[in-house]
């Protein structure tokens, strides 16, 4: 089993760019609205099955 | 008129029974049967856990809601189920032991027609000497033991203010454990709340898990596809922890707690001690402490219950390797096989099995993260649970009942750090199904295009918004229904 502190040594980094772009309120708008969308998208696949059943 | 009675108000019994009286309406009967006489949203607990929250900001009293909603609630603990009914009564029914203050201790028998276990589980601190809050380390799997954690954090917290360091150990106190993503994201929140009082880089934070990868999440980890490339969530996390000076003990079977130290064994035999000052490791698991008898009083709790203490529902528990498991093993219907009318869902039915690959040591010790089924599957299953009801008193015993496996919904988990809209982080995963169907998804087991991950404040914010969202749903506020689980 490796040691696991080394393979977190190893992953990469986000650039100082990515790590802006994680706190940019414009950008996160836009990534809040997709995250959003794809969860509902995912929820409603995950609901399907029983209501299809029932009707 | 039948009478639905309901175990536990915690995601999968509070969903189940709202929904129970919106679809039944009046001529039946809801009653709902919990020891605590609050709601509590645990999503939002880890939150309570750095002193973000308050404890009244996660919970409210269930009596008025279910007041409103014309639903029975008894304030007391179920201590056994009598399927068959006794020899006074052919009517299945349930024996409670109140403890709501002004009936303490006194003990009841609530017949039924149908039957929902939504006890959730009982936190096994016992399985580790020295776990837990009355032992040495803290928990937020409660609001009161988050507002204790929440104590303790600010404690050390002050010390690493006079210049003088700090070990903080978070994650799973068992090897059999369940809901690392809870521990993930409560490790995050400290090492926040840290750098915010400007003391991080006195402190050491260590991650311990039974999880043999990051990124494990109990889920067997997931695989998605960023920029252009698939990416393992092992990697992904392992970039978080690198990013933010985390370091980690995996594969690990926490095997005592003493003041100060955890005792841990790994998956390759070896033993270590992990010095803290301050330590939030969670419980494992176990089912509520719930007998079960039939007609002549003779106990069938192994008819019921699988050696874990949750319900056997309608999976494949015939205990093949884990190697030749199937998705279709898993539940869908949460139908109890001897007893029809009796469903157990969230965390109170028996998986058929671990999603995340089980492993032992060489001494034998299983090291093996346990499947999470909270938060959405539990609403979800809750629901169903009802869904399925209703076509029973409408149709009669042949009708066609719902089905919602875990092999065919999907999860969110929102890790967030921080608070307020401006400050703050999140690591937003979702994944479909959360059981991987090798069958249907054959190369990484999970929809692609429904399995992401992505860390910013965007995720703070969506957690932020589920909060009140759920709460809101909870309270059943116009349109609750509207939400889904």
């Amino acid at each position: 089993m490796e040691n696991p502190n080394e393979s977190i040594a190893r992953a990469p980094l986000p650039t100082e760019k990515t790590l802006r772009q994680r706190k940019n309120l414009v950008i996160q708008f836009f990534r809040f609205c997709s995250i959003n969308l794809k969860m509902i998208k995912m929820i409603r696949k995950g609901h399907h099955p029983m209501e299809r059943k029932v009707k | 008129m039948a009478r639905v009675v309901i175990l536990g108000a915690g995601v999968a019994g509070h969903t189940a029974a709202l929904h129970a009286k919106r679809m039944l309406g009046k001529q039946h009967e809801i009653v709902v049967v919990s020891p605590n006489s609050k709601y509590n949203w645990i999503p939002s607990n880890i939150w309570v856990g750095v002193g973000k929250m308050s404890a009244a900001q996660v919970t409210f009293p269930l009596a008025p809601v279910y007041k409103r909603q014309g639903i029975t609630f008894h304030q007391a603990l179920a201590r056994a189920i009598y399927p068959e009914g006794d020899l006074a009564t052919d009517s299945g029914f349930v024996q409670i032991s109140y403890t709501d203050p002004t009936r303490t201790g006194e003990i009841a028998n609530i017949s039924y027609d149908y039957l929902i276990n939504a006890t959730g589980p009982r936190l096994n601190f016992a399985a580790t000497p020295g776990l837990g809050p009355d032992g040495y380390t803290s928990s937020v799997c409660t609001s009161g033991h988050a507002v204790e954690a929440a104590k303790s954090l600010e404690a050390v917290i002050a010390t690493l203010k006079t210049g003088k360091r700090q070990a903080l150990a978070i994650g799973v106190g068992h090897g059999t454990c369940t809901c690392e993503g809870a521990a993930f994201e409560y490790t995050f929140n400290v090492e926040h709340e840290l750098r915010a009082a400007g003391v991080r880089d006195l402190a050491e934070i260590t991650y311990i898990t039974n999880e043999y990868e990051l990124g494990d999440f109990g889920v067997g980890g997931l695989v998605f596809s960023q920029a252009g490339f698939q990416t393992t969530s092992k990697l992904w996390t392992e970039s978080l922890f690198r990013e933010r000076g985390i370091k980690a003990i995996l594969g690990a079977h926490v095997s005592k707690i003493e003041p100060g130290e955890a005792h841990y064994e790994l998956v390759d035999g070896s033993t270590g001690i992990l010095r803290f000052d301050f330590a939030m490791l969670l419980p494992p698991f176990r089912g509520v402490e719930m007998q079960a008898f039939d007609k002549n009083g003779q106990e069938i709790s192994e008819k019921l219950f699988a050696p874990s203490g949750f319900m056997k529902v309608d999976a494949d528990y015939s205990g093949k390797p884990y190697e030749e498991w199937l998705a279709s093993d898993w539940p869908k219907t949460y139908r109890n096989p001897l007893y029809p009318n009796v469903f157990a869902v969230g965390i109170a039915f028996a998986p058929p099995h671990q999603i995340s690959k089980p492993r032992k040591s060489p001494k034998g010790t299983l090291i093996a993260p346990s499947p999470p089924r909270t938060g959405m599957p539990s609403g979800i299953m809750g629901k169903l649970a009802v869904i399925s009801i209703n076509e029973l008193i409408k149709n009669g015993p042949s009708a066609q009942v719902g089905t919602a496996s875990m092999a065919t919904m999907g999860a969110a988990c929102v890790a967030s750090a921080g608070s307020g809209l401006r400050v703050g982080s999140a690591a937003s995963m979702t994944m479909y199904p959360v059981v991987p169907d090798y069958v249907a998804y054959p190369n990484t087991g999970r929809s692609l295009d429904d399995t992401f991950g992505e860390i910013g404040l965007a995720g703070h914010w969506i957690k932020l918004a589920l909060h009140y969202m759920f709460i809101y749903k909870a309270k059943a506020r116009f349109g609750w229904f509207l939400i889904p689980e």
